[in-house]
């Protein structure tokens, strides 16, 4: 049956699917991970970097992008859709500053985004963007936010998510982990992204990027020797936990 | 023929049959060079054993002339990395045989050093196990020995897609006319998610995840639930499968549904289930161990793609 309903984009199913919006989810898993964690006075991006090739300058290939000063977004799925999105925001985001002379809130951004997604879900001729991505930032009020989109236009907010390959096991981790305690302070909800990034990362912190937003601070990438020294401690901790475990065994 | 009202004569087709028709039929009749191109195309199908050592051919089938108690086929490149990195990484493997077939979607390889990525069909069997004095007691209790006798295990990487034509070929060569019933065959293979008929929808499937297909002189416990109705098996594995019930050999299919068909770490993980059956007890392996082959072999054969990030 879905052959003869996924061709086009504009035309349902009889049980009311729409097959390449669909279809653009699955696009999304071919995506490295990435995740989002809301903290009470941070926002935390994590993703598993893609493996560069040797040739290739690995400045150009970027998975966290930043929107506006306050705002950046983590995608995972096509590239080129990436980064067409992000250009459409990141006028967006200015041309709000000039006109309303205020900057964007997290909520009006994520807002455009689905909405230009769910324009591409709705048009003849036209295929759905086969990205997801996870907005984050900080509004006026200082309040944190964490927003998570996907190809059909949809777009929530989320205490802490992930997407693309391996994203139902980080999630299941964050659902499991993520608790007041886990995001007490800001070094406390860096480790908790890292950690749940490592359940699904293959060789461990060298394929890890990792960018925060602090409370009226500009974005913050952090560098291979920070998240290295984060890995390390996370992994004193495991041993630790493992140590005291089977002592109380014993 | 016929005339139109308008005087036209236009061939009308006729049930009867006509004069015409038998013109066609000669048309259609095969020319010598149509037999010759078609006797061509054969040759060029056809599925050769030979010894990549010596390159000399294979005229004896494979288990005739290596039987074995086990016979593990692992198709596609994921199955195959789970081979290499928890079963042959002990002992040693002679390589017995390697089949050469050309077909629409694939070429075998013919280089030395092989990896998953590449196009291939390679037969091992186990030489000789590791001794005791390999294995120390202070590589602890993770280090198990092999307990099966060189020449039990059989073994089948095979990352070449097998077209139909050529499938009972492969079987024929390998299994040779009568196979031994007294052997387990194993297959392992991958399947894309979305091949997965089921009424959940797939966003809610915890993939990667395993199902059985067992035929039915295979008595074990599978290790793994098995696959739903109208699920089938596709392509060499089910023609494995479905050789191995008609001639009555225990066999099992685990078929690894994944949504990354590409090598990958959590889908080649996926099938660790297995290591814990009865019948593999003695090719478990120094675990540890196997997961750093596997990552190595990640990182060598990640294909550099920039569609996805």
């Amino acid at each position: 049956m879905a052959s003869r309903y996924d061709r086009a984009i504009t035309v349902f199913s009889p049980d009311g699917h729409l097959f390449q919006v669909e279809y653009a989810q699955e696009a999304v898993k071919k995506g490295s991970t990435a995740v989002g964690i809301r903290g009470t006075d941070i926002v935390v991006l994590g993703v598993e970097k893609k493996s560069v090739a040797k040739l290739q300058d690995e400045r150009t290939v970027r998975k966290i992008c930043a929107l506006d000063d306050h705002v950046c977004m983590a995608f995972a799925g096509l590239t080129a859709d990436a980064r067409a999105v992000v250009n459409r925001a990141r006028v967006e985001c200015q041309s709000h500053k000039l006109t309303v002379e205020d900057p964007v809130t997290v909520e009006y951004i994520t807002r455009f985004i689905a909405a230009l997604k769910q324009k591409y879900t709705q048009s003849n001729g036209r295929r759905p963007f086969g990205i997801s991505a996870l907005i984050v930032g900080f509004d006026d009020d200082g309040i944190p936010r964490l927003y998570q989109t996907d190809p059909s236009g949809t777009y929530h907010a989320w205490k802490a998510n992930a997407i693309g390959r391996s994203a139902k096991t980080v999630r299941e981790f964050l659902e499991k982990n993520y608790t007041e305690d886990a995001i007490a302070n800001d070094n406390e909800a860096v480790k908790l992204a890292i950690r749940a990034l490592l359940e699904v990362v293959q060789s461990g912190g060298k394929n890890i990027q990792l960018a925060i937003i602090r409370r009226n601070q500009p974005l913050k990438m952090f560098s291979a020797k920070e998240i290295e020294l984060q890995v390390t401690e996370i992994e004193k901790e495991k041993e630790e936990a493992e140590k005291k475990k089977s002592k109380k065994i014993a | 023929m016929a005339a139109t009202f308008f005087g036209e004569v236009v061939k009308a087709p006729c049930r009867a049959g006509t004069e015409e028709e038998e013109e066609d039929e000669e048309e259609r009749r095969e020319t010598p060079e149509d037999r010759e191109v078609r006797r061509q195309l054969a040759r060029k199908r056809e599925v050769r054993l030979f010894r990549r050592q010596t390159k000399t051919s294979l005229e004896v089938a494979l288990l005739e002339k290596y039987p074995c108690s086990k016979f593990i086929i692992a198709i596609g490149n994921n199955a195959v990395a789970f081979l290499s990195s928890f079963v042959m990484n002990s002992g040693v493997w002679e390589e017995v045989g390697c089949a050469k077939l050309w077909n629409e979607w694939c070429r075998t390889t013919d280089t030395t050093h092989l990896s998953p990525a590449e196009a291939f069909c390679v037969f091992y069997h186990l030489k000789s196990n590791p001794s005791r004095t390999q294995c120390p007691e202070q590589l602890g209790r993770q280090v198990r020995q092999m307990r099966c006798r060189a020449g039990e295990v059989f073994l089948c990487q095979c990352t070449c897609y097998v077209a139909e034509d050529q499938q009972y070929q492969w079987l024929e060569k390998v299994f040779g006319s009568c196979p031994r019933k007294n052997m387990q065959v194993t297959i392992l293979t991958c399947r894309h998610v979305t091949d997965y008929k089921t009424s959940e929808s797939t966003s809610s499937l915890h993939s990667p995840f395993l199902k059985a297909l067992k035929t039915q002189n295979f008595k074990e416990p599978p290790c793994c639930s098995l696959l739903e109705q109208p699920n089938i098996a596709h392509d060499l594995p089910a023609a494995v499968l479905s050789y191995c019930q008609v001639w009555g050999i225990p066999a099992v299919l685990y078929l690894c549904y994944t949504d990354v068909m590409k090598l990958d770490l959590v889908t080649v993980e996926a099938f660790k289930p297995i290591l814990s059956s009865r019948s593999w007890k003695g090719l478990v392996k120094n675990i540890p161990q196997s997961t750093e082959i596997l990552k190595r072999l990640m990182t060598t054969n990640e294909i550099q793609s920039n569609i996805y990030t």
